[in-house]
């Protein structure tokens, strides 16, 4: 008996050490993450002073405004259009083709769905890689256009097979009902699956808008005219080749950069903090089954 | 007594079907025109890695001349050689983080923290291979950066990171984990609350203590998105391309060159377009070994296989 208290007593007490463990550990990691974003946002709003002396600077010394200022006035805020320009228009487009093309593989009755799914899956396991890619952009026409960015990765399996396993998930009798009502396959898409499925549509609506501002080979690849740049292209530029094209000097420092890198991580940061919940449930929807 | 016809449904004829479908194969009709044009043609281009496409304007057939030149190339042994390496410290250090930090989340107890922690390491999922490289310029930077500063404090000489050959695939490895790591976390998190508590009450009745349960209980009731995650991993893992593109410079290219930017140099920049889709044809088919044979040994732990 008394063994038994002695152990329940140890147990807890192992189990308090663990927990103050677990979130000295977690909180480590925490910082982790919080660190070098938090050092980009408080430098970008440095004054120059305060970048001279080579610190990391994770209390801000100074507040100001000029850096982005200097920004918006120098030639980034071109690619900041650019790349605002193609991930707007990638993203309607995209959304164009991917949900009716979900809805269609969604319906159990299609002809050939079967195939058609297997084809797909096949194309997330083998890849034809690079060149091929290139050549057909290239036989396409498309080099040096907006086009070349937005057509070839206009459509995202993954982003098709979440909106596709969603759609499956809508019970049937909602679309017999309406069949019998008289709508055909287009009505019933935007009166009845489309309003059931807003969250799911704005999560795949954000993965296309993350992945078209993000995009950075496919640019280089296919972009040689420096006006058509995006914005990752120039400020990888800016980072890790010299670059002194802002300021006017011979060396950009790092409040300036940062400003930049502020501006190329800016839809994240305005997007992310209200659909945050919706990523999760569409990523669990996902998955890679068919 | 008649017995009751079996119910049979037979299927009407095929052009009533589409045509009672047609709207659903005009909703298919840009996907699929998608998936030929970029997904299916690059495939038959795969032929031109038996022809000398690229230099002159006849193209004539070469047999396996670029697969013997690829063998006895020593760029591409090295680009091989860091692909392996890279990719095997990949799984070895990248795929376990985001489950382990997931089972330690999991043993919060406050909800809000759980939440704020996968909020906040999922942030850098979301941001470009160039926002996190410079990212992570700035945190190694020799003169300025928080890691530097920390070693020289310890009177340690400054190292500079991204252009050093010994410290250049840590680099990459550990970027890597941080911009990741959050986006397998919120999924094993997401998964573990899928496990039923009966289970753990009935583990605890047996007798279990909390390794016990772990091992009996949670990683079992999560397998299936174990084995995902694995699968997704290894797809990708070769064909790592972007973070090195964007990251690595010439003082590096010796450790970190890899298979596909060799392809990317060989192809695009330099026009030996024949001989490059012989190397991705190389890493594709690699790549589709690795995954099929992984899925079809894990198949064997599963109820049923994810491909």
């Amino acid at each position: 008996m008394q063994q038994k208290t002695m152990n329940a007593i140890k147990d807890s007490k192992g189990r308090k050490a663990f927990r103050v463990i677990n979130v000295l550990t977690l909180s480590f990691i925490c910082l982790i993450f919080i660190i070098p974003i938090w050092n980009v946002l408080v430098t970008s709003f440095a004054q120059d002073i305060d970048v001279m002396g080579n610190d990391y600077l994770l209390i801000p010394h100074s507040f100001t405004l000029t850096n982005y200022t200097r920004v918006l006035s120098s030639g980034y805020m071109g690619a900041f259009k650019n790349s605002l320009l193609v991930a707007i228009a990638g993203t309607i487009l995209s959304m164009c083709i991917t949900v009716p093309m979900g809805f269609a593989l969604a319906q159990k009755e299609l002809i050939g769905r079967n195939i058609l799914m297997k084809a797909i899956v096949f194309t997330m396991v083998f890849d034809a890689g690079i060149m091929p890619f290139y050549i057909v952009v290239r036989e396409l026409g498309l080099i040096n256009s907006m086009g070349a960015i937005i057509f070839p990765v206009a459509l995202s399996t993954f982003n098709l097979i979440i909106i596709k396993n969603f759609m499956t998930s809508i019970p049937t009798s909602l679309i017999e009902s309406a069949t019998l009502d008289g709508c055909n396959d287009l009505m019933i898409l935007v009166r009845i699956v489309l309003p059931l499925s807003v969250s799911i549509i704005a999560a795949v609506t954000l993965f296309y808008f993350v992945s078209y501002w993000n995009r950075y080979f496919e640019v280089i690849m296919f972009i040689n005219d420096s006006r058509k740049y995006t914005l990752q292209v120039v400020l990888r530029g800016l980072m890790f080749e010299s670059d002194e094209s802002l300021g006017g000097g011979t060396y950009v420092y790092n409040n300036l950069k940062m400003a930049v890198m502020v501006l190329g991580m800016l839809p994240v940061l305005i997007i992310y903090p209200f659909v945050q919940k919706h990523f999760v449930s569409g990523l669990m929807l996902g998955g890679v089954k068919g | 007594m008649t017995k009751k016809p079996k119910a049979v449904r037979i299927k009407p004829p095929l052009t009533t079907r589409i045509s009672k479908q047609r709207y659903l194969l005009i909703m298919l009709a840009p996907g699929i025109i998608w998936y030929v044009l970029f997904k299916y043609v690059p495939l038959m281009g795969l032929s031109l890695s038996f022809t000398d496409y690229g230099f002159r304007s006849k193209v004539s057939f070469v047999g396996l001349e670029n697969f013997q030149r690829l063998l006895t190339s020593t760029i591409f042994w090295n680009a091989f050689r860091n692909t392996l390496i890279i990719s095997l410290a990949n799984i070895v250090f990248y795929f376990p983080a985001p489950l382990i930090v997931a089972l330690l989340i999991n043993e919060l107890r406050s909800t809000k923290a759980k939440r704020f922690i996968q909020f906040l390491i999922y942030i850098p999922y979301f941001f470009s291979w160039v926002v996190v490289g410079s990212i992570f310029v700035n945190l190694l930077s020799p003169s300025s950066g928080l890691v530097n500063n920390i070693i020289t404090k310890f009177g340690g000489d400054p190292i500079y990171f991204m252009a050093s050959a010994n410290h250049f695939r840590p680099v990459l490895i550990s970027s890597y984990i941080w911009r990741q790591m959050g986006y397998g976390a919120v999924i094993y998190v997401a998964s573990l609350t899928t496990v039923q508590p009966e289970l753990y009450e009935a583990a605890t009745i047996d007798g279990a203590g909390h390794w016990g349960k772990l091992f009996y209980v949670t990683l079992p009731g999560i397998r299936s998105t174990i084995v995902t995650m694995l699968l997704l991993n290894l797809s990708h893992v070769l064909l790592i391309f972007e973070q090195v593109l964007v990251m690595y410079n010439a003082a590096v290219y010796d450790v970190a060159d890899v298979l596909q930017t060799y392809v990317f140099r060989e192809g695009v920049l330099s026009g030996d377009i024949g001989y490059s889709i012989a190397v991705g044809m190389f890493t594709s088919i690699i790549s589709l070994i690795l995954v099929l044979s992984t899925n079809k040994i894990s198949s064997r732990f599963l109820d049923e296989p994810i491909l």
